[in-house]
């Protein structure tokens, strides 16, 4: 049985594509050039079944930044790049011309930025379009090991979890890398963002 | 204004069904006798009009396949005298840009009835 309808899954694809929107706004200033983020594909799983489906199969470590959440649901927000494409992200937003002990330096922090325009981009559009407030926490950066990040969903809230996970595209200066943003949620929480996505979708007439 | 408006077609070019069906009840609410079309990715929308030449077009940018806004700079070359709305969740300069230059109105997503309202008044064109 598939958690989400197929109507359901296009309006949080949607949701989530107008917060890629604001947040590719955002980076592009910073980096002075135009930047391409988009989300394709939005899926909901339960938590146990996400690392084999979900995480690129990697020998090195991911860089994650993650940001809890509250509201009229809860959740953590982990976004995940492996530690390779952080690095080079962050040699776009720091510029080119920066060695790499000073790009180190600067990698949590430029990580944290990342995390936060992103996560606070698609958290906007979803309190927006399903008219909720959400809060969110700051943001914490952590490079972990595949099995590190295995074991922290495993843990999370047992087996009655659930995560949305979105894949995402970034372009930044002709560079293409793509990482995962995923939410954690309980099943009470993820079946209060289901409610509200319908309430959104009744609003406008497809409930 | 409702004489010049009325029985005009629209095609509504959007691979989010949600997107597409928003839009489609939004104008029919204002406009109950427009002819409405849909696509669900440029190369589609490109086939439609070869068929059929709509007087209006709705078009999203970020879709599979080809760019939304590459499917209406083909439109417009053939067929100059479409009037087009870009969709995008993509608000950024160059974007908004590109539309401006296709001679398209750029509408920043969500697709809402604010947003709808504007492609319409750019559909009616200047009184």
């Amino acid at each position: 049985m598939s958690i989400l309808n197929e109507i359901e899954r296009d309006a949080l694809t949607e949701i989530f594509n107008v917060g890629a929107g604001r947040a590719a706004q955002s980076l592009s200033e910073i980096v002075g050039d135009e930047v391409r983020l988009s989300v394709p594909s939005v899926e909901v799983l339960r938590s146990g079944a996400i690392d084999e489906q979900v995480l690129p199969r990697t020998r090195g470590r991911f860089a994650t930044v993650s940001q809890n959440f509250d509201g009229p649901f809860d959740a953590e927000a982990v976004l995940l790049f492996t530690e390779d494409r952080a690095l080079s992200i962050v040699r776009d937003m720091m510029g080119s011309q920066m060695s790499l002990d000073e790009l180190a330096e600067f990698e949590r922090e430029a990580m944290c930025e990342l995390g936060n325009i992103i996560l606070n981009a698609c958290l906007s559009a979803m309190a927006d379009m399903l008219e909720i407030t959400l809060n969110s926490s700051l943001p914490q950066y952590l490079v972990s090991s595949p099995d590190d990040i295995s074991a922290r969903l495993a843990s999370a809230q047992g087996d009655e979890s659930y995560v949305l996970v979105l894949h995402i595209d970034l372009v930044i200066e002709k560079h293409q890398t793509d990482g995962h943003l995923i939410f954690l949620l309980s099943s009470s929480s993820l079946h209060a963002l289901v409610e509200h996505v319908q309430r959104y979708l009744g609003k406008i007439g497809l409930g | 204004m409702a004489s010049n408006d009325s029985g005009k077609t629209l095609l509504i070019v959007d691979d989010s069904k949600v997107s597409r069906m928003v839009i489609k009840a939004n104008v029919l609410a204002v406009h109950p006798d427009w002819q409405v079309m849909e696509a669900g990715t440029g190369e589609e929308a490109i086939a439609l009009v070869e068929q059929s030449v709509p007087d209006y077009c709705t078009m999203d940018i970020n879709m599979p396949g080809m760019l939304g806004t590459d499917a209406a700079a083909q439109i417009l070359q053939a067929h100059p005298s479409v009037r087009i709305a870009i969709f995008s969740a993509n608000i950024q300069e160059a974007v908004q840009t590109r539309a401006q230059q296709l001679g398209a109105l750029f509408v920043a997503k969500p697709v809402t009835e604010k947003s709808i309202g504007q492609a319409l008044l750019h559909f009616r064109g200047p009184l």
